[in-house]
C-alpha cells in the first residue's frame, strides 16, 4: 500500500489568511466609499450648479419616482416584462445555437456549410433588423422576440463552435480508450470539454441581448419593459421616472450578470481553467 | 488472463505533399514480441523510435499498415477496454472529480451504481488517493493526477495495462516516487503490463523484460530480462549491470536518430 500521508495537501487560499470580520469591513469600505463620494457630488451639483431640477433632478425626486413606481407596480411590471422576453430569447437562442455550433465543431460537413452564413450574419447587427421584423410582425412581442434570439442564436452558436472545435485531442482519445463513441462521446466528452465556452457564450448572449432589448422596447411598444418605460416618461417629460429607470436598468443588469453568470462561468471556467497549462 | 502478442507489427506513413514526409517514413517494418500473463515488460528507445506508436496500436487508438495484435487470443481491432491506458499527458477528464474519473470506464461497462462505488473506493486507496476522492484534478499535483490515470486505468480490471511514459512529465523526485509506487501496486495486482518509457533506470526498477526499440525502421534490437528479486534497490552492482547493458544497446539507435525521427515522434502524437 502507498501511504496517502506521503501526498502534499493542496495549497490553501491566501484571501483565507484575514480574519471574516476584516474580509468584510474591507470589501465594504471599497463598495461604499465611492458611492457615497458620488451621491454626494450628485447632490451638490442638483442642488447648486443652478441646472433646473426638471433636467438634473435631486437624489430625493429620483428615490420617490422609484417609490412612486415601485408602489403603482410599474417598476415591477417592467422589470419582469424585459426579463421575461430575455428569459425567452436566451433558451430558445441558446438551444438552437448550441446544437448547431456543437454539430458545427464535430462534423465537418456542418461547419463546411455553416460557417460563411454564420459569419454573414453575424456581420448585421440585430437591431438593423428592426424594419424588417416591424414590417413581419408589426408592433408586437414578436418583432422584439425575434431579433433578440437572432442575436443570442449566433452569439452562442459561434461560442459553442470554437469550444467544441478546440477541444483537447488527449481528451477525445481518452475517452475512446475508456469506452466513449457516437453519442456518449459527445454527451460523456465533447459537451463537457465545450462547456467553459459554452457557458462564456451565454453570458456574452446575454449581455447582447440586454442592450438590444432595451432599444427594442423603446422603438416597439408592447406595454412594459425597461425600456418602454424610459422612452414614455421622455414623451411624458418625467425626468425623474428617466432617471429611476435608468437606475433599475444598472442595479438590475449588475446583479444579474454578477449573480447568476458569473457564478455559473465561475463554475465551469475557473475549475477545469488550469487543465490547459499542460498542452 | 493477459497475453499480449504482437506479431509482424508494420507502420509506415505514406508519402504527403506539405506534411513533411515526402518520402513517407517507414516507421517499423516487422516487430514481433509478447507479454506473457503478469508480466511486467518495457520498450525503450530514443523519441523517434516509434515506441509511443506500438502502444497507440496496441491501444486499438491508430491502425497499424500490417500485422496482428492479439489480446488474449482476440484481435484488436480498435479502442477497448480490455485495455487499460495511462497517457503521457494524463488526460484526465477536468469537469469530473477524482472518483468521477475512475469511474469513466466503469460507466461504460455498465457496471451497478452500488458496485461501482466499491470499486472507484477500492481503486482510490490502492493508488493512494484515499481522501482525495472529491477533488477535482487541477486541484492535485502532476504526481497526484497520474495516480488518478493509474486508477482510471485499473478500475477496468484490464487483461493488459498499457502505460505510455507515464511519468515522463513529472520531476525527477516526484518520477522516483511514482516508480516505487506503481512496483508495489505492480507486486499487489500483477497485471500484465506495456510500459513504454525513454529511462533506462525507470525500465530497469520495474521490468521483468525490457525491449530495446532501435534503427530506422526500428526493430527489437534486443530483449533483456531482468532477473532482479523485487523491491529492487537502484544502487545494487547487478541493477547497474543492467542499466550499462540497455545503455549499450540504446547508443546504437541515438546515432542514427535524424529529422526523420522528429517527424515521426511527431506523427506519435497525433
Amino acid at each position: 500500500m502507498i501511504e496517502s500521508g506521503k501526498i502534499a495537501k493542496p495549497p490553501a487560499d491566501d484571501d483565507l489568511a484575514l480574519p471574516a470580520w476584516r474580509r468584510l469591513a474591507k470589501d465594504t469600505f471599497y463598495i461604499v466609499i465611492p458611492i457615497a463620494v458620488v451621491l454626494v457630488l450628485w447632490q451638490l451639483f442638483a442642488k447648486l450648479s443652478g441646472v433646473p431640477q426638471a433636467l438634473f433632478p435631486p437624489l430625493e425626486t429620483i428615490g420617490r419616482a422609484l417609490v412612486r413606481t415601485a408602489e403603482e407596480g410599474t417598476l415591477w411590471s417592467d422589470v419582469g416584462g424585459t426579463f421575461l422576453r430575455l428569459f425567452k430569447a436566451v433558451v430558445a437562442g441558446s438551444l438552437i445555437g448550441t446544437v448547431i455550433g456543437a454539430l458545427m465543431g464535430y462534423f465537418r460537413d456542418w461547419e463546411r456549410a455553416f460557417i460563411l452564413p454564420l459569419n454573414f450574419l453575424l456581420a448585421i447587427p440585430g437591431t438593423a433588423l428592426f424594419p424588417l421584423t416591424m414590417i413581419w410582425f408589426g408592433l408586437s412581442e414578436m418583432a422584439i422576440l425575434s431579433i433578440l434570439i437572432y442575436e443570442v442564436t449566433l452569439t452562442v452558436m459561434a461560442n459553442t463552435w470554437t469550444g467544441v472545435k478546440s477541444i483537447d485531442l488527449s481528451l477525445i482519445r481518452a475517452g475512446r480508450a475508456f469506452g466513449a463513441d457516437g453519442a456518449s462521446m459527445f454527451w460523456r466528452v465533447l459537451l463537457p470539454s465545450a462547456m467553459p465556452s459554452i457557458i462564456s457564450g451565454y453570458r456574452l448572449a446575454f449581455s447582447r441581448a440586454w442592450r438590444i432589448v432595451i432599444i427594442a422596447e423603446m422603438m416597439i411598444s408592447v406595454g412594459s419593459g425597461l425600456g418602454y418605460r424610459l422612452y414614455w416618461a421622455r414623451e411624458f417629460f418625467q425626468t425623474d421616472v428617466v432617471y429611476a429607470t435608468l437606475l433599475t436598468i444598472g442595479i438590475v443588469g449588475l446583479v444579474f450578470e454578477r449573480l447568476v453568470l458569473r457564478t455559473a462561468e465561475a463554475m465551469t471556467v475557473n475549475r477545469w481553467g488550469t487543465v490547459r497549462q499542460l498542452e | 488472463m493477459g497475453e499480449l502478442r504482437v506479431e509482424r507489427l508494420r507502420m509506415h506513413y505514406p508519402a504527403r505533399r506539405g506534411s513533411g514526409h515526402r518520402t513517407g517514413l517507414r516507421v517499423f517494418d516487422d516487430i514481433t514480441f509478447t507479454v506473457g500473463e503478469g508480466e511486467f515488460v518495457s520498450v525503450i528507445g530514443a523519441s523517434g523510435c516509434g515506441k509511443t506508436t506500438v502502444l497507440n496500436l496496441v491501444a486499438g487508438l491508430n491502425a497499424p499498415s500490417g500485422g496482428s495484435i492479439f489480446v488474449d487470443g482476440h484481435a484488436v481491432t480498435g479502442p477497448g477496454l480490455d485495455r487499460g491506458i495511462v497517457f503521457q499527458e494524463f488526460a484526465l477528464f477536468p469537469w469530473l472529480t477524482v472518483a468521477g474519473n475512475i469511474a469513466f470506464g466503469l460507466k461504460s461497462l455498465r457496471v451497478p451504481a452500488k458496485e461501482r462505488s466499491e470499486r472507484v473506493a477500492q481503486i482510490v486507496d490502492l493508488v493512494g488517493l484515499k481522501n482525495f476522492a472529491d477533488y477535482y484534478p487541477n486541484q492535485l499535483s502532476g504526481g497526484m493526477r497520474q495516480r488518478v490515470g493509474l486508477g482510471r486505468a485499473l478500475a477496468i480490471n484490464p487483461s493488459v495495462l498499457l502505460m505510455d511514459e507515464p511519468f515522463g512529465a513529472l520531476d525527477a523526485a516526484t518520477r522516483e516516487a511514482m516508480q516505487n509506487a506503481l512496483a508495489e501496486i505492480w507486486i499487489e495486482t500483477r497485471k500484465t503490463v506495456l510500459f513504454i518509457t525513454h529511462d533506462i533506470r525507470e525500465a530497469v526498477f520495474l521490468s521483468d523484460r525490457v525491449l530495446v526499440l532501435s534503427g530506422r525502421p526500428s526493430q527489437i534490437v534486443l530483449d533483456l530480462p531482468i532477473d532482479l528479486p523485487r523491491r529492487r534497490s537502484r544502487h545494487d552492482a547487478s541493477f547497474q549491470e543492467k542499466e550499462q547493458i540497455l545503455e549499450f544497446a540504446l547508443g546504437g539507435c541515438a546515432s542514427q536518430m535524424g529529422d526523420a525521427g522528429e517527424a515521426a515522434a511527431k506523427s506519435d502524437k497525433q
